[in-house]
Parts: C-alpha cells; sequence; structure tokens
C-alpha cells in the first residue's frame, strides 16, 4: 500500500474537483457572500454592550435589514449603528432582551413589518427564529466563536461555500442539492414553493439586494410567490398583547436612559394590498403608536419615502435603500431623535 | 471542539507542528498533549474541565494506593471512593434532572404535591466515557490486572488524551498508558493512513449522517403525527444509518488523529450491520462499551458462571444499564431491554435450532438482525414513549390510514444510501478497511480519498455535535 502516491493523487485531484466546482458556481453568478447566521448576529449583538448614549441599534425583521443602510447612517449621523434587524422574525425578544441584560442608554429604532410585529409575544415561529439567535448569543462556545471568525475569510473567498442557515431553495451545499431533487407526489400535499435567497450581507450585517431581483422579473416573482404562500399561513395579527408587552418594555428602557423609534418601511403591490386588508394602519400602526405613546414614522406620511417600488414587493433595493435611508435620517435628525455626531 | 469544524484544523496542525518539532523532549510532548487536551475539552465549557482534574486526581490517588496497600479492606475503600466519585459524577451530572422527575412522579401518585426547583443541571460533554474510562483504571488495578501508571503526566494524558475524550473508544490503562511510556512517532505510512481514517469519518459524520440522514430521521420522529408504515419505516431506516455514522465516524476520526500521533488505539466498530445474530452485533457494535459492561458488570454480575437462570438475569441487567447508560431516559431503558431480551431469545433459540450458517442463509439472518435493531433505534430516537408506540403501530403496518409525510425522492435517497450502507457491510463483513485498502491500486485509493474530500467541501456542514457528545 503505497499512501504516499494515494495521497498525492487525494490532493491533486480533490482541489482540481474544488476548483471546476468553484468554476461552475461563479460562471452560474454564484458570488462569495457570507452567511447571515446566528454566529454573525452573535457577533454584532455583543457590540451592544460597549456603545454610549449617541449610539443606535436597529432592530426589526428583513424590511428593516434590507431598507435601512448603515453606510449611508453613518455618513448621515456620525454613527454606525448595529445592525441587529434580522429576516423572518420579530424585533420584540431581542429589545426584551437588550433592555433586560443590557445599560444600553441609546436609541433602538425598531422596523415594523405588520405581519411579523404584531403576533402575540412569547411564542411563534417568528418570536422563536430570534429568540434562537439570542440564545446563541449567550450559549456559544469558544470554539464556535472561533469557528466563526476562521470561516469568515473562507466564505468571502469561496462562491461555493453558500451553504446557509436559512437553508434557501437555492443553496449549493450538498444537503439542499440532493434535497431539491423531486419527483412523483406521494405526501398528496402543496408543492413545496422555492424559496430563494435574494440579498447577502457584509460583517456588520448591512445587506446588499442581489441586482437580479431588480432585473429578473422571473427570479422577483419566485419570492414574490413565496410570500403570498407564507402569507396565506400567517397566524391572525393581534394589538394588545404587543401594546401590553412594549409599554412595559419601553417604560423600562426609558428608566435606564434610552430612547424608542418606530419604523413603518415601504411595500409594494399585492403584498401592500394584503397588509392593508388584513392589518390596517389605524387599527394597528396608528393605535400601536397612540397606546405606546412612541415617536414613529410610516413612509406614506413622507413623500420623499414613498418614491420607491420594492422589486419582490417587500425589501427595497439597495440603491433605493440608501437614498431612504439619507432621507430618513434627514427626518430624524430634524426632528431631533437622532443627534448628528460628525 | 469537534473534529468536523475549522478550529480543530487549526488545533490539530499545531498539535502535529509541536508534536513533531525537536524542540520538545517526549515529556515536554506529553505535557503538550495533555495542554492542548485540556483546551480542546474547555473550548466547549472551561469550568467543566474541573471535572476532569477531580476524576484524574482520585483515580490516580487510589491507583497509587491500591498499588502499595496489602490490607484487602483499606484496599476495598479506596476502590470504592474512585466509584462514588465517579458514578457521583454520572448520578449529580447525567442522572440529577432524571432521578428528580422521578421522584417527583412518584410523590404525586402517592397523593403527594411534591414539586422540586428544576435543577438546569449542564450535561459535561463526555461525561460517561471519561469516568468510564478512569473507573476501569481503577477497577483493573483493584483486581490486579494492570500496573500502576508511572507518572501522573501518562495517567493524566489516558484520562485526558483529547483523540478519544468526549466519545471513545473507551481504552483500557494497559492498551493506552503503556504507549505513553516511550517516545512515540508514527511512521510515515501510519501517518497517512491516519489522515485517511480522518478523512473516512469526517465524511460519514458530515455527509452521510448530517447531509443525507438527518432530515429524514428528524422529520419523521419530530412530526408528531402518525405516520404511514412506509414514512416510519424510512425514517427509522435513516436514523439507524445516522446514527451508525455519527458514531463510527467520531471513532474513525479518533483512531486516525491517535494514529497521526503514533499511537494506536482499538476498532469500536466492525460492520455491525452485517451482524448474524445480537451476540454477534455486540461484537461488533461500540465494541470498546460493549467490552466494558461484558468485563465490569455482567462477569461481576455472575456472568455464565452460576447456571442459566442467573446468566440471564446477569445479561438482561447488563443491557438494562447499557441502555441507561446512553441517556437518562426510559426509553433508553427500554431500548436495553429489548437489546437483553434479544440476546436471551437467540441464547434459547440456539440450543434448540442449530443452523449452519452459509452465505444465503447467513445474509438473511443478518437482515432480520437489522430489522430488528431497527425496532430497538425506535425507541433510542424517540423522545417520547407516544411518539414510539406510534413508529412501532406503523412499522407493523397497522396505521393504514397513517399520514405520508416523505416525499419519493426522499425514501430513494435513504433507500439508496441504506442498501448501500448494508451491502458494504455485508462485503466488509469477514475483513478489514485496511485489508481491502492494501489491496487496492494506490491510485483507485487517491481517486476514493479525492472524492470523500470533495464531497466533504461540498457538503459544507455546518458544524453538527456528534450524536455521542451527549452520553
Amino acid at each position: 500500500m503505497n499512501l504516499k502516491s494515494s495521497l498525492t493523487v487525494a490532493i491533486l485531484l480533490g482541489l482540481g474537483l474544488l476548483a471546476a466546482w468553484e468554476w461552475h458556481w461563479q460562471s452560474q453568478g454564484y458570488l462569495s457572500e457570507l452567511d447571515d447566521n446566528k454566529a454573525l448576529w452573535a457577533t454584532n449583538r455583543a457590540k451592544v454592550d460597549g456603545l454610549s448614549s449617541d449610539d443606535v441599534v436597529i432592530l426589526g425583521s428583513s424590511r428593516a435589514h434590507f431598507d435601512l443602510q448603515l453606510n449611508e447612517w453613518e455618513e448621515s449621523s456620525g454613527r454606525r449603528p448595529i445592525m441587529l434587524a434580522s429576516d423572518g422574525t420579530t424585533p420584540s425578544p431581542v429589545f426584551k432582551d437588550i433592555v433586560e441584560n443590557t445599560d444600553f442608554d441609546g436609541t433602538i429604532v425598531i422596523g415594523i413589518a405588520p405581519g411579523l410585529f404584531f403576533n402575540p409575544p412569547g411564542k411563534g415561529f417568528m418570536w422563536n427564529r430570534a429568540q434562537t439567535r439570542i440564545d446563541h448569543f449567550y450559549d456559544r462556545t469558544y470554539a464556535q466563536r472561533v469557528n466563526h471568525y476562521l470561516s469568515l475569510p473562507l466564505e468571502r473567498s469561496f462562491s461555493f461555500l453558500n451553504g446557509s442557515e436559512e437553508q434557501w431553495s437555492d443553496d449549493i451545499d450538498l444537503k439542499t442539492l440532493v434535497n431539491n431533487f423531486q419527483f412523483g407526489d406521494r405526501t398528496g400535499g402543496p408543492p413545496d414553493v422555492p424559496f430563494n435567497n435574494f440579498g447577502f450581507v457584509d460583517k456588520d450585517r448591512n445587506v446588499t439586494m442581489f441586482e437580479k431581483t431588480k432585473t429578473d422579473t422571473a427570479f422577483a416573482n419566485t419570492v414574490i410567490t413565496a410570500w403570498r404562500v407564507f402569507g396565506s399561513g400567517a397566524p391572525p395579527s393581534t394589538l394588545e398583547p404587543i401594546v401590553e408587552f412594549y409599554n412595559e418594555w419601553i417604560q423600562k428602557f426609558k428608566s435606564q436612559g434610552g430612547k424608542v423609534i418606530f419604523l413603518r418601511l415601504p411595500s409594494s403591490g399585492s403584498f401592500r394590498e394584503r397588509e392593508l386588508e388584513n392589518i390596517p394602519r389605524e387599527e394597528f400602526w396608528d393605535a400601536f403608536l397612540a397606546e405606546t405613546n412612541s415617536p414613529g414614522y410610516h413612509f406614506e406620511d413622507y413623500p420623499q419615502l414613498s418614491l420607491f417600488i420594492c422589486p419582490e414587493e417587500s425589501h427595497l433595493y439597495t440603491p433605493d435603500a440608501r437614498i431612504l435611508t439619507k432621507e430618513l435620517l434627514k427626518i430624524l435628525i430634524q426632528d431631533k431623535l437622532i443627534t448628528k455626531t460628525n | 471542539m469537534l473534529f468536523n469544524s475549522l478550529s480543530f484544523v487549526v488545533f490539530l496542525v499545531i498539535v502535529l507542528a509541536l508534536y513533531y518539532s525537536k524542540l520538545l523532549s517526549w515529556n515536554g510532548k506529553k505535557r503538550m498533549l495533555l495542554l492542548s487536551s485540556y483546551v480542546f475539552y474547555g473550548m466547549w465549557n472551561p469550568p467543566l474541565v474541573i471535572l476532569l482534574w477531580i476524576s484524574t486526581a482520585v483515580d490516580w490517588t487510589a491507583g497509587k494506593k491500591l498499588a502499595v496497600l496489602a490490607n484487602p479492606r483499606s484496599r476495598k475503600m479506596w476502590l470504592i471512593l474512585s466509584m462514588v466519585v465517579n458514578l457521583g459524577f454520572l448520578a449529580f451530572f447525567k442522572y440529577g434532572n432524571f432521578l428528580l422527575e422521578n421522584f417527583t412522579s412518584l410523590m404525586h401518585s402517592i397523593g403527594w404535591e411534591f414539586e422540586a426547583r428544576p435543577m438546569d443541571i449542564i450535561l459535561p460533554m463526555g461525561i460517561s466515557f471519561y469516568t468510564f474510562q478512569t473507573m476501569s483504571y481503577t477497577i483493573d488495578m483493584y483486581k490486579g490486572k494492570t500496573e500502576r501508571a508511572r507518572t501522573f503526566l501518562d495517567f493524566a494524558l489516558y484520562v485526558t488524551f483529547f483523540p478519544q475524550l468526549v466519545a471513545g473508544p473507551i481504552v483500557r490503562a494497559k492498551d493506552l498508558i503503556t504507549q505513553f511510556y516511550v517516545p512515540k512517532k508514527a511512521t510515515m505510512n501510519q501517518f497517512f493512513w491516519g489522515l485517511f481514517l480522518l478523512t473516512i469519518g469526517i465524511f460519514q459524520k458530515v455527509v452521510l449522517a448530517d447531509a443525507l440522514l438527518s432530515t429524514t430521521s428528524d422529520s419523521v420522529f419530530d412530526s408528531g403525527k402518525i405516520l404511514h408504515g412506509l414514512d416510519a419505516w424510512i425514517g427509522t431506516l435513516a436514523f439507524s444509518g445516522q446514527i451508525f455514522f455519527d458514531f463510527a465516524g467520531y471513532s474513525t476520526c479518533a483512531i486516525g488523529i491517535a494514529l497521526m500521533l503514533g499511537i494506536v488505539l482499538p476498532d469500536n466498530f466492525k460492520f455491525p450491520y452485517a451482524a448474524i445474530g445480537f451476540s454477534d452485533l455486540w461484537r461488533r457494535w461500540h465494541i470498546s462499551l460493549s467490552t466494558w459492561l461484558r468485563d465490569y458488570l455482567y462477569i461481576p454480575l455472575g456472568g455464565n458462571r452460576h447456571g442459566i437462570t442467573r446468566m440471564y438475569v446477569a445479561l438482561a441487567l447488563t443491557m438494562l444499564l447499557g441502555g441507561l447508560w446512553h441517556g437518562a431516559a426510559w426509553t433508553f431503558v427500554i431500548w436495553g431491554a429489548l437489546h437483553g431480551t434479544y440476546l436471551v431469545v437467540e441464547r434459547l433459540l440456539k440450543n434448540v435450532v442449530k443452523i449452519k450458517i452459509n452465505a444465503w442463509n447467513g445474509v438473511l439472518l443478518a437482515l432480520l438482525t437489522y430489522t430488528c435493531v431497527n425496532i430497538s433505534w425506535v425507541y433510542f430516537r424517540a423522545k417520547e414513549f407516544e411518539t414510539a408506540n406510534n413508529m412501532i403501530s406503523s412499522m407493523l403496518f397497522l396505521n393504514s390510514e397513517g399520514e405520508k409525510i416523505l416525499p419519493t425522492a426522499e425514501i430513494m435517497k435513504v433507500v439508496i444510501v441504506i442498501v448501500g450502507l448494508f451491502i458494504c457491510h455485508w462485503v466488509m463483513r469477514n475483513t478489514s478497511m485496511k485489508t481491502v485498502s492494501q489491496k487496492t491500486p494506490s491510485w483507485v485509493l487517491g481517486v476514493f480519498w479525492a472524492i470523500l474530500f470533495f464531497l466533504i467541501c461540498v457538503a459544507q456542514g455546518s458544524g453538527e455535535q456528534f450524536i455521542y457528545f451527549q452520553f
């Protein structure tokens, strides 16, 4: 058994196969990008412990995540906010965690995506997804921290390292590739709707939407279809429990010197129509602000924030998001809710 | 730290570089290995390294005393001290919550409304493995079956040696400590074979267990539904493959890493799904645990020295406790009880039915064994009895209206992997990976190795923990 020869063949052929694999996926348009996973979230959550009263933390769902651009926010205000908004989650458990477990006395900006926000606190899919990230922040081992830091340069370098915690339908890890292979129908259920990734993050979790989401209507339609299917299975929205929750935690946050700003960022098309029908503004957004006595900014109230069409009906294309962020900051600074430090 | 993680790759490269550098003497290398082992364990939860230190100190002292004391009473006291400390750790950390829950249930059943505060005890990773390993040293010392470790460093390294610290193989003192007495260095062929085994082990874990089988097993066992018979069978078969690849993968990695350091660890799996009967199965599955249970539980309970009835009782008790070793839940006890029953029935049948095994009936008997093993896996995997019982009734095709949750392609995937696994075990039943590799042309082995490496990279494992870490 000449293992030296075997190892030589293994190294040469193995690296050759990997190079071909990498080339193949690059030619398919895949980018080398970071996974917006719980480890990346936790490294950003850790930054909250060292913030001053001039700092800003952004919470919310994917809408706040996509629509608020950190570079433009920093340019406008002089401070780079911490992005803790997470896709498909409610911000409520994260808000509670920060108030309960930190001394942060700055500003928390909370993006409200009505379908995800107005749900009973403490339970449900959206709460649990956010809670998983919080739990990871507290429970992560030293080995997991090292693994995360070691994975960053690799994720930035290779397109084929595309498997994500979100398990997008167009991921290219082995499990997804095998699971995407379907034939026959024995379950009798509706066919799975593909849910494709449409953005990528940097290490601060600042999102950039893929250009094809804007330019490729067929691709954008796959995402729109996914919103429709997910929306049809969503629980009915509710106001009172969430008002009660926020009244308690806003009060505590104010008593430690912090302030909260709520944002309602744009949606378009049929998504917007469903929101208007199922979660009317007056009954939810307006009532929530009134009952919690909180400042809030609805995109419809400001012409400069209402100029945009979301390519997949729920999130802004990044160049539009940059404009919106700058315009929003002008309003917030003018209203003296954000202090300009540069 | 997990073998299937980037941090371990860096860790291993540093350890190997220091081990093969000329900077350190043999004692220096052993100190480095010991320190590395503590780092390896501490990267998960540093304070729990203290448990390792206590276990090490107690058994080192007990071993030292047992080596010099002649008074039987004193010797027994030292043995009891070691057992109390090690089993006490296990009882508190692993079975504390379980005991409390059962005590509470018992109180409720007699009408006393007792509510205990949950203890929220962290289960130290691999505690069952290292306590069994260190206990074997003291028991062997008591029985005069092994010599006292020459130095504290050798003993501490025996308890903590990182390749097998958290999930075995559970190695006996005489097999491992003696290897630390003289400088060790892997030959080039040993080093490369170790690297090949490490690749195979990670492939089993990352590609076969995590990427191909875990989803099916999880979706079936966590569905909370009454399932169609086919779905229940496929989910159970998927779990049978997942747990084999997960655990055998870990053992293969451990053996490979140790070999890269020139240290030889014993085999822990020998193609168990080709076992013909349950005695054969336990000679092939988790060998280091089954031999531990045989030597330190079954034989002290009387073994086969006191008649048939006593032997069956010893066998059943050993398997029950073996089940409980795996986890603090009654489902594990049932798993152990099933295996105890299988072994007893097999011995009874062997007295009545004489079969000459050939290739044809052998494969049918292996399939029958594998089928019975799958029934037992249901209790091992299910979190509640209700789930397990529903699964069993579905597998017996008693739930004709059961729900079909698995798509056709997923069923095909599991069937392909499991049929491949069974054939592989059957073909390899009477040989070893090393023997087959020696007969394989170098370039073919190289191509195979490259494919394993490529698939590991494509799988992009997300660092899933090995199942056996929780035991």
